[in-house]
């Protein structure tokens, strides 16, 4: 932050300030008080040299936002920011959203030439990708009598996934595979038949590494070998919108229960909305490759 | 020991400045009002410290009417001077309780700030400077602590940022004290004395128990020539001649003046007087001339009783010439109907001195005297009776009038005990009594016993008074009852001392040095800095080579400081923003001198490269440069190559500036 955007106003002390210097003043001429001068010229010198060290408590401090995690609507995301202060300790930095209530402040210190963090929590709205929104950024360290802020919108976006409905409802049935074989629920095989080798995937299981084979294969410089599964059509699990009922909020709630259910419970998923399908598949990639598909349709 | 919980800390700190800044006042407080103070401070420092909740808003309105009510009782108003402060401490106390610690340091802060003002009508001495410095100080510490929301920050690091925005807010203040104009009062008049010895226009008998030995300077003296002889060095202050048995006045209104012829061979002297915030101008008697004069922002003329008397009290220290003659007739023509206020006394009091007076007058060597002789035989009477007793001269003779009303009775039968003024206003009762028209006359009396670089000194403590009898035809003589019965205190220009304290009976050879340095250094204090005026102003404007100091030229010089300021500062942000490190603005500097020579180089380029595209474009006339632009990247690239020294660097560049000027003329 430098000088071109940081803000400086008097603080309501402030001018309360300026209006007792007034009346030291007056007092001081009325009275003929040298030493009633002496006192009144020291505080205006000390709040000018505040009004420069408060600007000063801002000036050269720059900031970075952590990638803020993803969450779910109806719950508080959180933004870590981390202060790069190269000069002299910093105290007393206010951090809240632009046009949010004073008493959601989250206050730091930043020590000399060092680094602090500090996480501001709000209430992430409704599900979608948003910008993060504009933050403020005060202080009136030292003395209070002046309210130096800037105006950061950090470029980072935060994902807000439809909100998962709890108690998760039980998965739908599924339609028959190409084979024509029925099930009737999805049987959750935790150990698969072993059908051959292949080398990691993103989004296996670590289950399905052979670690007997782990150490030959990174000495070598090659990639993990992994079970290769055979995963049956059947076996495997359509998500489907076709399958909910009621508002659109209320079936994109009960499809994201189901995406997470079924990544808890290890077994391949895919997601089928309107006309969009993700193929099934498992992992931390496909799961927010599906919750993201849920959050932003419309 | 348990750490202590940083609100907890917090408000002790608070409450200790409460406390310090209070404590000067409290001699003014009544006890009751001294009472509360304390018990409030008292009260918050336990619940801070037991972590109780703060008493209900309710309490603390019952509380607060009640000390607004017992303020007004005991003043009845709130707008007088030490109603105002008891008032002011008491709400400062009484904030305490609804103090929350951190946000509530404000109000604390602006009204301390009243606080430590409203002391300096008291005292402007160097301890008080001191006191100020460090309660301000700590105000501030408290603000900056209320602008600490995170964690238990030490009070010593709150301090020290306190301690740095003061320091870096000092020649803000140095400037303005220096520039800023010193105008007159804006209205009202500034009180006139502040309780200290010194003069006032008005002399309550016996209601100091004790006078402080005030040794400022009142004023300093330089003669042309002769100095004159002790019992010649009265200045003459305000008259005082109203009486009502216990105060003496000046009288008010027009009034018969009186004449004054003047003989001998006059002193001429010159006067440096500081300000003593009363109206009246003390000169050397008797001082002549009858015209108005104009001493600095005031008119100074002759009063009626021969005191001279400024148009408004004087707050800047005046320097003048003036000469003063050794004899002197005044008022001698006037008819003794006029001096029916010269005769007047309290109706009842003091029956016994009266009684005793006119026995004197009855006495039958009186009788035979013409009127003109008999009052000076009649002064030289009291003057033995006064000698003759068992007076006793003293700066502590007690409270007189707590048990009878006739306090010159009290004074001339029972205790005799006294200073100045108790014997002169006996001295001019007993006259009165006698049909002897008389007053009192106040002023200073006595110099230092030796000059300072030429100066004769005049403390507060100098100040005197004493008496003036008339007699028909021969008009107003001095009598000073205190040369009757303390010689020393007028031939030797000196006040008694007051009783040794313990630390001088300790020490008697190193405390006066102790005390006499102290007294230099706040004497230094008043000259210096309190006494900083208008004329001061003006002199440091001719001293800056100002031809005609006047408000113009000195807000010119405050404009011109504020503007170099300005400059100075936006310069400062200039400076700090160009590249900090010495290569960036190097490579920015040869890289504007090849672009002048119509060279394609471009910053991300190394010198190696420069050099080359200099030998394209020149050939051999480039050799030179091009060498120097090898020599930049070896010292920049090689490895091992010791980097430059500042010496070094210098010389490289003016070659550099060299080969470059003999390229652009080679092109040319």
């Amino acid at each position: 932050m430098g000088q071109h955007n940081i803000y400086i106003v008097p603080s309501r002390p402030g001018l309360f300030f300026c209006g007792t210097i007034a009346i030291l003043l007056i007092a001081s001429i009325n009275d003929q008080l040298s030493l009633g001068y002496m006192l009144t010229f020291l505080l205006a010198g000390a709040g000018l040299a505040s009004m420069q060290a408060t600007h000063a408590n801002l000036r050269g401090l720059s900031l970075d936002l952590q990638a803020p995690q993803a969450v779910f609507a109806g719950q508080e995301a959180m933004l870590e920011i981390r202060l790069h202060n190269t000069g002299r300790a910093r105290f007393g930095l206010g951090f809240r959203l632009r046009g949010t209530a004073e008493e959601a402040t989250a206050w730091v210190d930043a020590p000399e030439k060092g680094h602090a963090v500090v996480r501001l929590s709000y209430a992430a709205p409704a599900r979608g990708l948003y910008e993060v929104p504009e933050l403020q950024i005060i202080t009136r360290f030292p003395l209070g009598l002046f309210r130096a802020w800037s105006l950061w919108r950090p470029a980072a976006q935060l994902w807000v996934y439809p909100q998962a409905e709890s108690p998760v409802a039980p998965f739908p049935t599924q339609a028959a595979g190409p084979e024509g074989e029925h099930a009737a629920s999805v049987q959750l095989h935790k150990g698969l038949e072993f059908e051959g080798v292949r080398p990691y995937r993103r989004g296996d299981t670590l289950r399905q590494v052979i670690w007997k084979k782990a150490a030959l294969a990174l000495e070598t410089g090659q990639a993990l070998p992994v079970r290769e599964t055979h995963a049956p059509a059947s076996r495997e699990l359509w998500l489907d919108m076709q399958d909910t009922r009621g508002a659109l909020e209320a079936r994109l709630s009960r499809l994201c229960a189901w995406v997470l259910e079924a990544e808890r419970m290890q077994s391949p998923y895919g997601l089928r909305v309107g006309a969009q399908e993700i193929d099934p598949e498992l992992g931390p990639q496909h799961r927010r490759e599906c919750l993201e598909r849920l959050a932003l349709w419309v | 020991m348990k750490p202590i919980p940083r609100e907890t800390r917090d408000v002790f700190f608070l409450l200790a400045t409460i406390a310090a800044v209070v404590a000067p006042h409290t001699p003014l407080l009544p006890l009751w009002a001294q009472a509360i103070c304390g018990l409030m401070l008292v009260w918050r420092g336990w619940l801070a410290w037991q972590g109780h909740k703060l008493p209900g808003r309710w309490l603390l309105v019952i509380v607060l009417a009640a000390t607004t009510a017992l303020v007004l009782l005991n003043w009845r108003s709130l707008l007088n001077r030490e109603a105002g402060i008891s008032f002011l401490c008491l709400l400062m106390a009484l904030k305490t309780l609804e103090l929350k610690a951190r946000r509530d340091a404000f109000v604390v802060f602006f009204l301390g700030f009243f606080l430590v003002l409203l002391r300096f009508l008291y005292s402007q001495s160097l301890p008080t400077a001191l006191w100020t410095l460090l309660v301000v100080w700590a105000l501030l510490t408290a603000l900056v602590l209320a602008q600490m929301p995170v964690g238990q920050p030490s009070l010593a690091l709150a301090a020290k940022r306190a301690a740095r925005v003061t320091v870096s807010g000092l020649p803000v203040m140095i400037l303005l004290y220096l520039l800023f104009p010193r105008i007159a009062p804006l209205w009202g008049i500034p009180a006139e004395t502040l309780g200290k010895t010194g003069l006032s226009n008005q002399m309550t008998f016996g209601a100091m128990s004790e006078i402080a030995n005030d040794d400022s300077i009142a004023m300093r003296l330089r003669f042309d020539g002769a100095v004159p002889p002790p019992d010649h060095r009265y200045l003459r202050g305000p008259v005082l001649e109203t009486f009502d048995g216990q105060r003496w006045t000046a009288r008010e209104g027009p009034r018969r003046g009186d004449t004054l012829q003047l003989s001998g061979q006059p002193w001429r002297y010159q006067m440096t007087l500081e300000p003593l915030r009363i109206r009246a101008v003390p000169l050397l008697e008797t001082a002549g001339g009858d015209a108005a004069q104009v001493l600095g922002p005031y008119i100074v003329r002759r009063g009626p009783e021969l005191q001279w008397i400024a148009s408004s009290p004087v707050t800047e220290r005046l320097r003048f010439a003036a000469e003063a003659w050794p004899a002197q007739t005044a008022g001698a023509e006037r008819s003794p109907a006029s001096l029916q206020a010269d005769l007047q006394l309290p109706a009842g009091k003091n029956p016994r001195v009266r009684a005793w007076a006119e026995a004197l007058r009855a006495q039958p060597r009186f009788a035979a005297l013409s009127d003109g002789e008999r009052p000076a035989a009649l002064a030289a009477a009291v003057m033995d009776q006064v000698r003759g007793n068992d007076f006793i001269y003293t700066l502590s003779p007690g409270r007189y009038g707590e048990t009878t009303p006739h306090l010159i009775d009290e004074f001339w039968f029972d205790r005799r005990l006294g200073f100045c003024e108790h014997f002169a206003a006996a001295f001019v009762v007993i006259m009165r009594s006698m049909g002897v028209p008389a007053r009192i006359v106040t002023g200073f009396q006595g110099f230092d016993a030796e000059p300072q670089e030429g100066w004769w000194v005049v403390r507060n403590s100098n100040a005197h008074a004493w008496a003036e009898y008339w007699a028909p035809g021969i008009g107003w003589q001095r009598a000073d009852p205190t040369a009757a019965i303390a010689p020393e205190r007028v031939q030797g220009g000196q006040a008694l001392r007051p009783a040794p304290g313990a630390l001088e009976r300790f020490s008697p050879a190193v405390w006066p040095a102790v005390r006499g340095l102290w007294e230099r250094m706040d004497n230094r204090w008043q000259q210096l800095i309190l006494n900083y005026s208008r004329q001061d102003q003006f002199d440091l404007l001719k001293r800056m080579g100002v031809a005609q100091p006047d408000w113009i030229a000195l807000g010119r010089a405050g404009a011109l400081v504020i503007g170099v300021i300005a400059l100075g500062s936006a310069g400062l942000i200039v400076w700090q923003r160009r590249p900090h490190d010495a290569w960036s603005r190097q490579r920015a500097a040869v890289l504007s001198m090849l672009r002048g020579l119509g060279l394609p180089s471009a910053a991300h380029e190394s010198p190696l490269r420069w050099a080359e595209q200099v030998r394209q474009h020149f050939g051999a006339p480039g050799h030179e440069l091009a060498a120097l632009l090898m020599s930049l990247e070896q010292s920049r690239y090689a490895p091992e190559a010791p980097p430059w020294g500042w010496r070094e660097s210098v010389a490289w560049r003016h070659r550099l500036r060299v080969a470059g000027r003999m390229l652009e003329a080679n092109r040319s």
